[in-house]
């Protein structure tokens, strides 16, 4: 049973979100506008393909797309401990009677929903208007990779929210992780072809390994013993992240 | 005798590197009595919102112990935040949230939702007079109104301790004085208030016990009349006459004034003496001058804060730079 400072911690970020526009923007729209806008425009312009038999780029960009909402999501809300702490708001939360994982898991709960609806919203924009052929045999699959893959990058950014203190230089981090694990990832191109350094790299990477589980729920690719490893691979890492940001969370205050 | 609410025993934190440590809170022992004003004071950097800070589980001690109804701020922080509320020194609302769910917000954190908590927020909203804002966002309004809804919270709740850090900063006099009343009455009901405040008169007006601290150690501690007793027979005099008798300065000296300030025809002094002595200096300065107006008061707290903090510095401990008692500028004429 959801605790109450839980509960409480889920319906203000739910109204701090669903009140303000830009928040919606971001978390939804933007990344169907790049799988519109990239996606369409790469398969029909360049006429990319996926380097995948009878895979086209629209259907490999798809989870990439998923990944990105994950990741982008994620990265909003670490920013609002950051807002919460201009406001005061963030030391004064942490008198109130609630653990300082419920404050966290609380904070990436309704996110984790927002995650969902953008990734059903995608998958329908997906199926609808670029054809693509969906798995929905394995939606429950995606629906745990988005959940899982959501909360996993919001307690690894939570982290780095809460140890540093300047909005700059959190900008800044957050534009060089950005730039870094979305590149450096199978997010916008397969990486057998890619130089052995670039594989290594992205294979390190956990959107690698969150993005190669969503592409096996939608599309079908991959193989089920390599998934697996890099679904368990990608849950410690979401652990591991979580334990870090509650340890950030106690030193905070 | 109820036992206290608070009990804080060789209180210890230090900031700054092991090599230059920097005690803000020096071995500090003191209780906070149930349904008391506890005023908690002292000059800039002595420690007020460290202790306060460490009272409310916002900071961990470094040495020593602090017990809130009971349960140790480091061994149970969630029991000890289950029966707090506190007012930080800086404003805290939700900016992208609008008044009236800030305070709903805050209910709910507390387990308090429904009907009878909307209600209750309507009347806080009333008596805080931003009921004409609530469905604004916070982000939209004043410093001013931030920090009555952030003080607001407070009465959206039943817990047994309230802490305030500098609660009136932003608020107009009259809002003040109707938040001072509300506070009272709170601590006739049994609730423990606990407040640091820069404003003295406030302390004076609000507060049942007393703490004053300095450097992160204990100065004094009573009530208001206990620590003018301290300071011993100070007395502020205020005498404006028609026009300032030319033996003026030859009078007031032989009575050895701590102070005095002649500014037109009004002169201020702070005297250490005995009655009837004051009453004889009045006495003279009026057969050499027509008296237009007299007031005479004893110490102020801000008198005894004033002088109580202005011991020196234990050695070895940094302390900040507060002004001499030398310091005092004397305005005699041909001073």
């Amino acid at each position: 049973m959801m605790t109450y400072p839980l509960a409480a911690v889920l319906v203000r970020e739910a109204k701090i979100r669903a009140t303000n526009s830009l928040f919606i923007f971001w978390d939804l729209v933007y990344p169907l506008g790049y799988l519109l806008v990239f996606g369409i425009g790469v398969n029909a312009s360049l006429g990319f393909t996926s380097g995948l038999a009878g895979v086209d780029y629209n259907a490999f960009f798809l989870a990439g797309v998923l990944g990105m909402a994950s990741f982008g999501i994620a990265s909003n809300t670490s920013w609002s401990f950051f807002l919460d702490r201009d406001n005061g708001i963030f030391y004064e939360m942490l008198t109130y009677p609630m653990r300082r994982w419920e404050h966290l898991l609380g904070k990436v709960l309704f996110n984790t929903l927002v995650g969902l609806v953008q990734a059903l919203l995608t998958i329908v924009l997906a199926t609808a208007l670029l054809r693509i052929p969906v798995r929905f045999d394995r939606l429950p699959l995606l629906v745990a990779a988005t959940l899982v893959g959501t909360a996993g990058w919001f307690f690894f950014y939570a982290i780095f929210a809460l140890r540093i203190r300047r909005n700059d230089a959190y900008n800044t981090v957050t534009s060089v992780f950005y730039f870094v694990f979305l590149f450096a990832s199978s997010m916008f191109y397969p990486l057998d072809p890619l130089p052995r350094v670039f594989r290594i790299a992205a294979f390190a990477n956990p959107i690698t390994w969150q993005i190669d589980v969503l592409r096996y729920a939608t599309i079908g690719v991959g193989d089920a013993v390599s998934i697996t490893v890099e679904a368990i691979a990608f849950i410690l890492f979401s652990a591991v992240a979580f334990a870090a940001a509650i340890r950030a969370l106690r030193d905070a205050g | 005798m109820s036992t206290p609410a608070i009990v804080v025993k060789n209180l210890v934190k230090t900031f700054g590197s092991r090599l230059r440590p920097i005690r803000a809170v020096d071995d500090l022992t003191f209780s906070v009595q149930r349904g008391s004003i506890f005023g908690l004071l002292g000059p800039n950097g002595a420690g007020k919102t460290t202790t306060l800070r460490i009272m409310t589980t916002l900071a961990r001690p470094g040495g020593g112990t602090v017990d809130v109804l009971g349960y140790d701020v480091v061994k149970a922080p969630l029991e000890v935040r289950r029966r707090i509320g506190v007012v930080i020194q800086d404003q805290a609302a939700d900016l992208l949230l609008n008044v009236r769910d800030n305070l709903l917000t805050f209910a709910r954190f507390h387990g308090r939702a429904g009907p009878p908590v909307r209600d209750r927020a309507e009347r806080v909203m009333t008596q805080f007079g931003i009921a004409d804002v609530a469905d604004r966002k916070v982000q939209d309004l004043s410093g001013g109104i931030r920090r009555r809804v952030q003080v607001a919270k407070m009465f959206m709740i039943d817990v047994p301790i309230i802490f305030l850090d500098e609660f009136s900063s932003g608020m107009d006099a009259i809002l003040k004085r109707s938040v001072m009343a509300m506070l009272r009455a709170e601590a006739a009901a049994g609730r423990t208030i606990v407040l640091t405040t820069q404003i003295l008169s406030e302390a004076e007006e609000l507060c049942d016990d007393i703490l004053i601290i300095n450097h992160g150690r204990r100065v004094a501690r009573g009530s208001v009349h206990t620590l003018k007793e301290l300071v011993g027979r100070l007395h502020e005099v205020t005498i404006t006459f028609d026009r300032i008798p030319p033996e003026l300065e030859t009078i007031v000296a032989g009575y050895a004034p701590e102070r005095v300030v002649v500014q037109h025809n009004t002169m201020q002094l702070q005297l250490r003496d005995e009655e009837p002595r004051i009453l004889e200096l009045v006495s003279a300065l009026g057969r050499h001058g027509r008296i237009q107006h007299l007031e005479i008061t004893g110490a102020s707290l801000e008198d005894v804060f004033v002088q109580l903090t202005q011991q020196p510095a234990p050695s070895g401990i940094e302390r900040p730079s507060l002004q001499r008692a030398g310091d005092r500028r004397s305005n005699v004429p041909g001073d």
